[in-house]
């Protein structure tokens, strides 16, 4: 069975942003919405300032703290390894964004920091969804079941890895690249559009697919392993050397693989 | 246009994409059946609109609604990419501030607190008003009164609409882009070394050292997109391309490259001088290039002049009168007091630069636009000369032109004579370009107000606006507003900018994703490429393309010259006539057609016809680049200098030797050398403001966007707002605290913003992004909290490019 992730190449990555609009686009996010975010870091005082960056999706955890604190089953992990939320069974009580990590979970209620709101330039004539604006998905490919489209009102919302693309994915691909026009319709918005190329997607229940040569040869590391929850989209940090943050992979059962 | 029409112009998505959207293979679990039948989602080829890189992209249609747009894979460009600005394209496109159709303005006052009240009209009504005024001021030989001025132009289908249209009406002012307030600065540096007046194509896969000063190489320096592509590649290839960034502050680019040097503003010509000293006394120049002393000895001692006898030069000229005139004594010791960079790293960053080969460096807005902006260009350009970079693998080339047929109608063919007098008048373009005043600049639109109000060389009538907005975007920009108020004003932008606040008519553009358009590339890697913009769906207002608005106002003049306009009949025609000329140069991607050209979305044809290998030139034959060229043949084609070499003593600069002297102060028989000049700085106070661009920044079309806003600086922090970015020991001297509201100051007058406390800020440095601070252009782009940075620049230029000195602001920062 596929169990899909992650691999973000931080030595590539340029801290464009283009993950984050790309993933707005296609998943129709409001202003600030970013399901997939990219943090940025300030340390240390001119002249030897440094700044660093971090694009952030859902971790999609192999034992996800969300799922668990979840009261109604809302929030579940498909078979091939994708954390989604059933917006029919959400009731918007954000225990799964308190128990989150990873703080990648989203609830479009709050307070639109945009003014003037958007959603109120664009409402929903049926008064159902969050808002409705002109470039919305294509209502075929929304779906409250797997949290892909424009989120009810009072749920809350996350990163599906693009779940209305990659689960039409043929059976049995190792790895969606982009770069491959019979995949590419198939590949998470943030991977396909990535400039320096620095994510990839694959299969990492398959030893021999890019995300895990990558894993291994490039010392792919996850964040905050600590918690437990495992996640499933791995970091690649450049050239440097085993300090104790890179080496938490070997202690995971991914470690054996 | 008709449905049917309309479909006809799509292009039916692929087989493989058919079936990713259409009939969903997927056998993934948990996925409900979808709840309505799957339409047929087409795919239109169009470019990008938000930078002039010219992305091509693929814009996704279903149910009748653009929904997504990502990078077509087979463009040389896009690679199937985009930076975070390609994807706003349905923002704007929908954008619900958009005018709706030609309005014409009914309250005679103007003014920012005055509404132009303005009232639908038909276009046929619109564009005869404007017919009828220019047709007027034709008539009383007055036609040089009415100016048409143009920012991003994109090719035949617009730009290249003007000069026929200022020939045939008799006007000089139907050509002024914004270029000066732009980018000139560097096109200006290189031709006076190497005489190609234009920005460089690059070869950045094969380079192995980048020295990038004052272009935001990750950030905004177009091709942006293709920039991050390579530099996916070069950071990860063998061996890994060393990078060194110069610039006045933290860039994403200084800080994923290897180096970050944080210069003063204004003095990068001074660091460049001195990495030009220590590759020649060092030894590290490229000899089979530039040449070599006559036995081999090194003479280039620190502060000796040489013997120009004892020097054999090859595809250089003056070295040796440039090393005896300026380099001798620009040392790293003495770089490091103009620049504050210690020497020590500038004697290891040079060594460094000289010692990887192929390694060139790029420059832009950051060293150039200051009053020594050329002169700093210079100091980087001949960088390139010294370590072989120019034409060479892994170095810079010159942009080649796509083979268009030429349209079939000589425009002369069409002037009356009311044309004809005015050309024989010579009037003086308003921006004085080619006068005393501006004699080398090609554009200097910041000028016009000025000269408008000061009658000086005379008055307009009638100023007619397409892609730019200078009253928000020009230096000393408020001064617009009193220009514009006593003329008559026509804007073609699709958006309610501050142009159109203060027009008399707008004639609003279709936005890019449903407009014919062909887009030249910029220059990228050398060899020709022109993509195609066509419409993904109709236009969804009552708006029309300014180039169809120009050939119908064309239509509508009295005389030949709408014989012209009815001949060309409107931009898909001129599309039509120029895409001829792939018939007998078929495109690599097999475009030989119009048709062929908006199936893929562009025409392309590699490679790049010249190379130089180790000193010599070569020709491409067909197979590889084996044809050696001659000396004449090098001048003709790359080195396009009176000698027809890489003049590092420049004959074009000589010629304006006295102009320069005045205006600079520079001795007559020096003003050739590229040379430390120091900035004259404008303003008064004691930091420097610096407004980037940042990789959010679309230009006026993102402007209301609030998903572009609120990614808009997120390096400071600036999520829904933007900070000026300060040093933490600056702003406590003045009593500032982090998020305090603070007043920026220059003799023009002040903006408000907040502070944002950065202690990796050159302490005399604030930045702060530009594009904010509209008043008019939407609900979103007037609610920005943050005042226009241009309302407080003031105009000053370089007098040889006539490049607005824009990053050369002092400016003084008070608690608001």
């Amino acid at each position: 069975m596929t169990r899909w992730g992650m691999v973000i190449d931080l030595e590539k990555c340029t801290g464009c942003q283009a993950c984050t609009t790309a993933c707005q686009m296609e998943n129709s996010r409001l202003p600030n919405e970013n399901w997939q975010d990219v943090l940025f870091y300030n340390e240390g005082t001119y002249p030897s300032g440094k700044l660093t960056w971090l694009p952030r999706p859902c971790m999609h955890c192999e034992k996800p703290s969300c799922m668990a604190v979840c009261p109604t089953g809302a929030t579940y992990k498909t078979a091939d390894g994708v954390v989604l939320v059933d917006w029919d069974r959400c009731i918007g009580c954000k225990y799964c964004m308190i128990a989150c990590p990873y703080g990648v979970r989203f609830y479009a209620e709050e307070k639109q920091k945009s003014r003037p709101d958007i959603r109120e330039v664009f409402p929903d004539p049926e008064g159902e969804k969050v808002w409705s604006p002109p470039w919305r998905m294509p209502d075929h490919l929304q779906n409250n079941k797997i949290g892909v489209g424009i989120q009810p009102k009072n749920v809350v919302s996350k990163c599906t890895f693009c779940y209305h693309r990659i689960s039409k994915a043929p059976p049995g691909t190792k790895d969606l690249d982009p770069s491959d026009p019979t995949l590419r319709e198939f590949t998470p918005a943030c991977v396909v559009t990535c400039a320096p190329g620095a994510r990839y997607f694959g299969d990492l229940d398959d030893p021999t697919s890019e995300v895990r040569r990558l894993i291994a040869e490039k010392r792919g590391t996850r964040l905050l392993d600590h918690t437990g929850n495992r996640p499933q989209v791995y970091y690649l940090a450049g050239e440097q050397p085993a300090i104790p943050e890179t080496r938490t992979v070997r202690r995971s059962r991914d470690g054996e693989a | 246009m008709s449905l049917e029409t309309d479909r006809r112009r799509f292009l039916e998505l692929g087989a493989a994409g058919a079936a990713a959207v259409g009939t969903g293979l997927g056998t993934g679990p948990a996925v409900a059946p979808a709840a309505h039948a799957a339409p047929v989602t087409k795919v239109t080829k169009s470019v990008c609109h938000q930078c002039p890189a010219r992305c091509g992209i693929d814009v996704y249609v279903t149910d009748g609604r653009v929904h997504a747009i990502y990078g077509t894979l087979d463009h040389p460009i896009a690679n199937g990419k985009l930076c975070p600005k390609g994807h706003f394209g349905a923002y704007i496109l929908y954008d619900p501030d958009r005018f709706r159709g030609p309005m014409r303005r009914t309250n005679p006052k103007k003014g920012r607190g005055e509404d132009p009240r303005f009232e639908r009209i038909s276009w046929n009504e619109a564009l005869d008003i404007v017919a009828g005024r220019l047709d007027a001021l034709r008539k009383k030989g007055e036609a040089h009164r009415f100016a048409l001025l143009h920012g991003r132009g994109w090719g035949a289908s617009d730009a290249g609409l003007l000069e026929p249209f200022g020939k045939l009406f008799g006007t000089p002012n139907a050509t002024i882009g914004h270029s000066s307030i732009c980018s000139d600065g560097s096109k200006k540096a290189k031709q006076a070394l190497d005489g190609n007046y234009a920005y460089n194509a690059y070869d950045y896969e094969n380079t192995n050292y980048l020295l990038i000063f004052g272009a935001a190489f990750l950030e905004a320096y177009r091709p942006f997109n293709h920039n991050m592509q390579v530099w996916g590649h070069i950071r990860t290839k063998a061996p890994k391309t060393r990078v060194t960034v110069v610039d006045v502050r933290v860039t994403t680019t200084g800080a994923a490259a290897d180096h970050l040097l944080l210069v003063k503003p204004g003095t990068d010509g001074a660091l460049a001088l001195a990495i030009a000293h220590l590759l020649l006394s060092e030894g590290l120049w490229h000899r089979r290039f530039v040449g070599d002393f006559v036995d081999g000895r090194n003479r280039f001692v620190p502060g000796a002049t040489v013997d120009p006898e004892t020097f054999n030069e090859r595809w250089t000229k003056g070295l040796v009168a440039w090393w005896n005139a300026e380099v001798k004594d620009r040392t790293p010791a003495w770089a490091a007091e103009i620049t504050g960079v210690p020497e020590k790293r500038i004697r290891a960053i040079a060594r460094e630069f000289g010692t990887t080969r192929p390694a060139m460096a790029i420059f832009e807005r950051g060293p150039t636009t200051h009053t020594n902006g050329v002169y700093n260009g210079m100091a980087i350009h001949a960088l390139n000369a010294l370590v072989g970079a120019m034409y060479a693998e892994g170095g810079l080339m010159n942009q080649m032109s796509p083979p268009y047929a030429p349209l079939p109608w000589k425009v002369d063919d069409y002037m009356d004579d009311l044309a004809k007098a005015a050309a024989a008048k010579k009037m003086p373009r308003i921006d004085k370009v080619k006068t005393p005043d501006w004699p080398m600049a090609s554009n200097m639109m910041q000028e016009i107000p000025v000269n408008h109000l000061e009658g000086d060389p005379y008055k307009l009538d009638t100023v007619m606006f397409y892609l730019t907005n200078p009253i928000f975007s020009a230096p000393d920009c408020t001064v617009w507003e009193k220009a514009l108020a006593e003329l008559f004003v026509i804007d073609t932008s699709p958006f309610p900018s501050e142009t159109s606040w203060y027009a008399d008519l707008v004639l609003p553009d279709h936005t890019y994703l449903e407009r014919w358009q062909d887009t030249p590339t910029y220059p990228f890697q050398g060899w020709p490429m022109t993509g195609l913009r066509s419409p993904a769906v109709a236009p969804i207002h009552d708006t029309k393309a300014f180039g169809d608005t120009l050939i119908e106002i064309g239509k509508r003049i009295e005389g030949p010259m709408a014989e012209y306009y009815k001949n060309l009949g409107g931009v898909e025609n001129v599309l039509r006539l120029i895409a001829k000329g792939f018939e007998k140069n078929p495109g690599d991607n097999g475009v030989d057609s119009f048709e062929k050209w908006v199936e893929k979305g562009v025409w392309y044809k590699k490679p790049y016809l010249w190379r130089q290998i180790d000193g010599e030139f070569y020709e491409w034959d067909g197979t590889d680049y084996i044809r050696p060229m001659t000396p004449t043949e090098v001048k003709a084609r790359l080195f396009k200098t009176e000698s027809g070499k890489f003049e590092l003593k420049s004959s074009y600069l000589e010629h304006y030797a006295d102009f320069i002297h005045e205006k600079l102060g520079i001795p007559e028989d020096r003003v050739g050398f590229p040379q430390w000049v120091p900035p004259r700085h404008q303003g008064v106070g004691d930091l420097f403001l610096v407004t980037p661009k940042t990789p959010i920044h679309g230009e006026g079309r993102t402007a209301n966007l609030p998903h572009a806003l609120s990614l808009y600086q997120p390096v400071a922090g600036g999520r829904n707002d933007t900070f000026l970015e300060m040093h933490p020991e600056t702003a406590r001297k003045r009593g500032i605290k982090n998020n305090d509201r603070v007043r920026i100051t220059t003799p023009l007058g002040s903006i408000e913003t907040r502070v944002r406390l950065y202690p990796a800020a050159r302490p005399d440095v604030v930045v702060l992004p530009f594009g904010l601070g509209h008043w008019a252009h939407g609900r979103w782009a007037r609610n920005t909290r943050t005042g226009n940075s241009s309302a407080i620049i003031p105009n000053v230029s370089d007098p040889i490019s006539g490049l607005t000195a824009n990053y050369s602001v002092l400016v003084t920062v008070e608690k608001a």
